[in-house]
């Protein structure tokens, strides 16, 4: 699945979801909305496409509670407001659209996550992207250093060309919320691989320390579980480029899940993996037995981590050998380190030894 | 007006003791300054309650509380009544002498039962502050007020008078008082907020006495005001003799050595109550003692064979001699519908549920309880709900924990009801209040303080009974509540959310809006009942409106019963489709079959109500398929209530007859639950 792009073609595909719940009240039935189930229990490897996608279990949300019946309505509002939109040749935050449905009456919003989550309903069910419906996120993208040069089509409808090691200060190039081809153009580049950061500390501490330029490579700094413009522009470096990906995060079973959904394509979004995630992505640490080899500073597992921890057991992304022996080794060691504990050992230890030795592991180094 | 207040101070007598006070004046709840200040306007107010009781006058009570000397906690009371007010010749007695009451010596239901009084706050207020009590005290037959300061030699307990004078009183607005009595006192008190307080007994004073108008202003200055919800005075009580199960052996031997009587049988049918003829003379034979024998003439051991006989140690043909049960009109319950107004007008609430359990005896003391419980989102969730105690209409404030009514409380499940309870014991925690009160002739106190029931297991069962029943309707009402949001939101989506699919989804796709019908009966596929309870301001009646509605897909019919407060006095008007009474305030309709879609509509009102009193009806069916929003008819029940109806019809016509052999009952014995089953009934 890519972008229709098409708005005539989205049109026609969102008013099969209102003809569905239209056709069955002319049928004497509750109206419906019939949608893949979006859990883990319902997320499969796709062979062809090397990501999970969504598998065929489907649940229909029928109007019988008043809790689903709104659910229903909202998405009528939100069908309306994306044709205005698309007539008008607007588009709106999603944020916005939020604000917006105050005015909906009884199919507004009780909470931002609510419309979050109808966006991306009505992607599955549509198999368009929000792009084609208009909607833009919020959440701001990855920022990114290195010897990397993009063309960027500015707000005046010009592109400009900006190297993200030369023409950006301490904080890098801003990854947009649109990285699409009609908006960035990967021009050229000088590295060796991508390396994917979680915390800005790390970040700072690599770019402070000149790591970028003694190991030739691009840092992407994630700020937690990567916004979609991220994990694509990461995507489109590696396929275009062809570069190695290497993912650098705390050890913990959050993190885990970062890494899944940038290799293997996240639960919520299952329905544009192939869009998003990179099967070729590798997790570079902190791994379980890191904290036990290097000696790490680490806290103990709270409830919670336990239960993610055990969850992702019975993920089927996680079902290969070696991520089944990491989450069982951080169990049974009940520890959890974060990236910055590498400090015990000084600034420069992280640069000094312990990347350089992971990287050699990989060969890349 | 006068001859009663006349008559009143007649009957008091007189015990000295004012020593006796002066060395245990922390028995009598003077021994911390929060507390003085507390026992000083409850004495007041007892006093002022009980006189215009008596008088039969509804009551309209002042209390002003002021700070005269911060620094050394010195404190004024004011309290003024409307009572019949107290002849000149008895200010003295009434104010200056202890354990000088009418109360004392008679056994019938009553607010202070050792009659300390308010003696105590003139003494306290003596010696603490060295300065005498002003009264101002007006009857009805005297066109002045009598004005007296009463001070208190204690070792001669007799007041000390000074400037007596007579003075015209007259009201704020300038008309004469009519009658009544103010009292101003100081004391080395402090005023305090909060469970223990001044605000805090007003307030349990004027649940439990909804007859009474009550104003408070506190020392800052700020008014409280209780007004009065019924012009209906509380029961005047008769006096009752003493029952031969509740005597004990020093009061025996002082009614016999006090006895004029010239035979023993006579002294015992005149001077008890529950003792016939035949009961009489078999005291006699089982204590062996001389029919004809005189009571001034007993000697001690046969003092005792007598109480023997009383106590069932002593029998005839091995039997114990059968007694009447005391006659229990000397108890004046407050009644479930002015509980209910009581409680509602200091805890606004959603759910109120009362009980008055029949009248029964311990212990040859007549007795009876009262309960009541209020719930609703007015009141902490989290935190223990209040307790309100109260013995003979009197509010119980210290020793909660201590208490029997609390006993009872805390031995009750309440979880299975709705509240939260540590380990289903002790005090359950939820936004609820929950009222008990004791109405007896005898009620016993852990100790002097009055502040705690003693155990008894009879009152601690009847409490427990009627905790369980008001936890039903607790259960059954949040039970109701759960439904009804359940109903209200299908309500919702059939009326508002799918009427606007409908029309958006045609809009988007420009085509017709669909036909719901269909929609609709397969989002409900039940029958729903729908009942509304509200006071009508301009009727002055209570509007009620129950709507059945058929969502299914066949046809339906149903008879649906309702309950209605018949017994409080209520009349059914304005019900134009009649139906018929299935039994004492029980009403049902047989509505006509209902189609699919169709909807069926019950109306009445209620009048000879007021605001409050009647806030949520119950709905029973009687039907095959389940009905949302209704209970389904436990014609056992039904019968249950009737037969009760039958057997109180019976009871009332020979309620006069104290010869009614059915009607004794053995020692220790408390009979059954007449006139307590509803139809939510039985054990859990």
């Amino acid at each position: 699945m890519a972008r229709v792009n098409d708005p005539e073609l989205t049109k026609a595909r969102l008013h099969l979801v209102v003809e569905e719940m239209y056709d069955r009240i002319v049928k004497g039935e509750p109206p419906t909305m019939t949608l893949p189930v979006r859990t883990k229990n319902n997320i499969g490897f796709d062979k062809k496409l090397g990501v999970y996608k969504y598998g065929k279990k489907r649940s229909t949300r029928d109007a019988t509670s008043l809790g689903s019946a709104k659910n229903l309505l909202r998405a009528l509002h939100v069908v309306e407001f994306i044709e205005e939109m698309i007539e008008a040749g607007k588009s709106s935050t999603l944020r916005e659209m939020y604000y917006i449905s105050e005015g909906w009456g009884l199919g507004k919003f009780g909470s931002q996550n609510e419309s979050n989550n109808l966006a991306e309903d009505l992607e599955v069910v549509t198999s368009c992207l929000r792009e084609d419906f208009k909607l833009r996120p919020e959440e701001d993208g990855a920022r990114m250093i290195g010897n990397i040069t993009v063309n960027e089509l500015n707000r005046r409808g010009q592109w400009m060309t900006i190297n993200a090691r030369d023409d950006v200060g301490d904080s890098g190039y801003g990854v947009p919320y649109n990285v699409e081809s009609e908006k960035i153009e990967l021009k050229e580049h000088d590295v060796n691989f991508l390396m994917a950061i979680e915390t800005g500390g790390m970040f700072d501490r690599l770019i402070e320390n000149g790591f970028d330029e003694d190991y030739n490579c691009g840092l992407i700094h994630l700020k937690g579980q990567p916004a979609r413009s991220t994990r694509r522009i990461i995507k489109r470096m590696n396929e275009e480029w062809d570069l190695p990906v290497v993912v650098f995060l705390d050890g913990d079973p959050w993190s885990f899940r970062i890494f899944a959904s940038i290799a293997y394509g996240a639960i919520k979004t299952a329905h544009i993996s192939e869009y998003l995630a990179t099967p070729s992505a590798t997790y570079l640490g902190i791994t379980a037995d890191d904290i036990l080899a290097y000696d790490l500073p680490a806290d103990d597992l709270s409830k919670k981590d336990i239960e993610a921890l055990n969850a992702e057991l019975s993920d089927p992304r996680f079902a290969d050998g070696w991520w089944q022996d990491q989450i069982n080794m951080m169990l049974e060691v009940g520890k959890k380190a974060e990236q910055q504990s590498l400090a015990k050992y000084g600034l420069d230890f992280v640069t000094d030894t312990y990347l350089p030795e992971k990287l050699g592991e990989l060969g890349l180094s | 007006m006068a001859g009663i207040a006349n008559k009143m101070a007649s009957n008091q007598k007189q015990i000295a003791i004012s020593e006796f006070f002066e060395k245990n004046k922390h028995f009598l709840g003077f021994d911390s300054l929060p507390r003085s200040i507390i026992t000083a306007v409850k004495e007041a107010v007892d006093n002022s309650l009980d006189a215009c009781e008596e008088a039969r006058i509804l009551p309209d009570i002042i209390i002003k509380i002021s700070k005269i000397d911060t620094k050394k906690d010195i404190l004024e009371l004011v309290s003024e009544d409307n009572g019949p007010g107290i002849p000149q010749k008895s200010i003295e007695k009434v104010f200056g002498q202890l354990l000088f009451g009418s109360r004392f010596h008679a056994i019938r239901q009553s607010r202070g039962q050792q009659g300390i009084g308010i003696t105590g706050v003139v003494m306290y207020s003596q010696l603490t502050t060295g300065k005498p009590t002003h009264v101002l005290s007006k009857i009805a037959s005297e066109p002045t007020a009598i004005s007296v300061k009463i001070g208190l030699d204690t070792r001669k307990n007799k007041a000390v008078k000074s400037e007596q004078d007579r003075i015209i009183w007259e009201n704020e607005d300038l008309s004469l008082k009519e009658h009544g009595v103010r009292v101003t006192t100081r004391m080395k008190a402090k005023y305090q907020r909060g469970r223990q307080s001044v605000f805090q007994y007003l307030r349990m004073t004027s649940i439990v006495n909804p007859h009474a108008e009550i104003t408070f202003i506190d020392p800052d200055g700020e008014r409280f005001h209780w007004p009065r919800v019924t012009e209906r005075l509380p029961r005047k009580v008769d006096a009752i003799k003493p029952h031969p199960h509740g005597i004990e052996l020093g009061q025996l031997q002082r009614m016999c050595r006090e006895s004029k009587d010239s035979r023993l049988t006579v002294f015992l049918r005149q001077n008890f109550s529950g003792v016939s003829m035949r009961a009489a003379k078999e005291l006699c034979e089982a204590s062996e003692l001389a029919i004809s024998m005189k009571p001034k003439s007993m000697k001690p051991d046969d003092v005792r064979a007598l109480l023997e006989a009383f106590q069932g140690e002593r029998m005839v043909n091995k039997k114990p001699i059968k007694l009447l049960s005391p006659p229990t009109n000397c108890l004046s319950p407050i009644e479930e519908m002015l509980i209910k107004k009581g409680l509602s007008k200091t805890i606004d609430s959603k759910f109120i549920a009362t009980m008055t359990r029949a009248p029964t005896v311990s212990h040859g003391n007549p007795f009876q309880v009262e309960v009541g419980l209020i719930f609703g989102e007015g009141m902490a969730a989290d935190k223990h709900v209040e307790i309100l105690r109260f013995a003979n209409r009197v509010p119980l404030m210290y020793q909660q924990g201590g208490c029997l009514l609390t006993k009872a409380i805390e031995s009750v499940d309440w979880r299975q009801y709705g509240l939260e309870q540590a380990g289903g014991k002790g005090v359950p925690k939820g936004p609820a209040a929950i009222l008990v009160h004791l109405a007896s002739t005898n009620v016993q106190f852990t100790s002097e303080a009055k502040e705690a029931l003693s155990d008894n297991e009879f009152v601690f069962e009847e409490t427990r009974k009627a905790m369980l029943e008001m936890g039903r309707g607790l259960r059954k009402h949040l039970e109701k509540k759960k439904k009804m949001a359940k109903t209200r939101e299908k309500f919702e989506l059939i009326n508002d959310i799918l009427p606007a699919i409908a029309e958006k989804s045609a809009s988007i796709l420009e085509r017709p809006v669909p036909d719901l019908a269909g929609s609709i009966t397969k989002i409900m596929s039940a029958v729903i009942c729908n009942e509304t309870t509200a006071w009508n301001k301009e009727t002055k009646q209570t509007d009620v409106s129950i709507t059945l509605f058929n969502y299914t897909s066949r046809s339906r019919s149903y008879s649906l019963l309702v309950n209605w407060p018949e017994k409080a006095g209520a009349e059914m008007v304005g019900n134009e489709r009649g139906g018929r009474k299935e039994a004492m305030g029980i009403w049902g309709w047989k509505i006509e079959t209902l189609e699919p879609g169709e909807k069926a509509v019950l109306e009445y009102s209620l009048s000879n109500l007021e605001k409050g009193d009647w806030t949520e009806t119950e709905v029973f069916f009687r039907g095959s398929q389940d009905v949302i929003g209704a209970t389904k008819l436990d014609e056992k029940m039904l019968d249950e209530i009737r037969n009760q109806e039958k057997i109180l019809e019976q009871t009332e016509g020979s309620d006069d007859s104290e010869n009614d052999v059915t009607n004794s009952y053995e020692p220790g014995v408390v009979e059954g639950d007449s006139g307590q089953t509803t139809l939510f009934g039985g054990e859990n």
